[in-house]
């Protein structure tokens, strides 16, 4: 004969004890939810799901010529003190991967190359970059894309701010100039 | 002890999450005083930036102070007179320009 004692368990232990089991694979479903975001994200993140939004094709640098995107439809996003950062892709021709050594991207024209703003990086099938947004910016803003040949060669062109980014220019009209 | 590794396995692994965030250049200038001019470079993930090449140049793309940070990650310059803006350059597309304009005064 066995000594154990059956005890009488409170009211809520049972109820964990009846339902520990079930709640467990409520558990294991939670993730699920967040699945349509995860694959969402790694299609953008592949290039699955194209260069991003607002795409501008085409744009004719010099010779070259590039797509711009931003990599998603929403406001910049703030790091700290060092102010607001919007995030673009953009993807060279072809045919110009090969001459054009570097791709910059500036609110507003730049003062000379070595000022030219932030660098793309990555592929040149599929570049990316962040760029500073300084609060002040005007809404009417153009962001100019500098690029830099191998052979030494600069070749610049501009695109409206509203054109590559309405979020950054609705979030601009918001702020109203602050700072 | 195995009980304290698995209370701080997670507070470790968001600690080394850390450093793969983005390291955007900064750099804030000051007016101190008797019209001299405070730099302060560094990095968003907190990091300074001790000998990395500040310039202040002119409107009309003249240098007028060419200097490096020193080991506080600051440089102090006296104001140059006219239109000028102040270079941080830690590399090929990592700039911050600070107009003389958003130089404030003390």
């Amino acid at each position: 004969m066995s000594q154990a004692q059956t005890l009488p368990a409170s009211p809520l232990k049972q109820w964990w004890l009846k339902w520990r089991f079930h709640l467990n694979i409520l558990l294991i479903l939670i993730p699920l939810g967040f699945m349509p975001k995860y694959f969402a994200d790694a299609k953008l993140f592949r290039g699955d799901a194209g260069l991003g939004v607002n795409v501008i094709s085409d744009i004719q640098v010099g010779p070259y010529s590039l797509d711009l995107a931003e990599m998603r439809d929403e406001a910049p996003r703030a790091d700290g003190p060092a102010g607001h950062f919007k995030s673009f892709n953009a993807s060279l021709c072809k045919a110009c991967i090969n001459d054009v050594k570097a791709v910059y991207l500036r609110i507003g024209k730049p003062r000379s190359l070595r000022a030219a703003g932030t660098i793309f990086f990555g592929a040149p099938y599929r570049m990316g970059t962040n760029l500073p947004i300084p609060p002040r910016t005007q809404p009417d803003a153009q962001i100019w894309i500098t690029l830099e040949g191998w052979d030494g060669s600069m070749h610049q062109a501009s695109v409206p701010l509203a054109k590559a980014s309405p979020a950054t220019v609705a979030w601009l009209e918001k702020q109203g100039g602050k700072k | 002890m195995k009980h304290l590794m698995r209370k701080l396995a997670l507070p470790l692994l968001v600690l080394a999450a850390g450093p793969a965030l983005a390291h955007n250049p900064m750099c804030e200038c000051e007016e101190v005083a008797s019209g001299q001019v405070k730099c302060t470079g560094g990095f968003s993930d907190g990091s300074g930036a001790p000998g990395v090449t500040l310039d202040v140049i002119g409107y009309d793309e003249q240098v007028l102070v060419g200097g490096k940070l020193g080991d506080d990650s600051t440089l102090t310059f006296k104001r140059p007179d006219g239109e000028f803006y102040v270079l941080f350059d830690a590399g090929p597309g990592h700039v911050v320009e600070v107009d003389y304009a958003d130089i404030g005064q003390p």
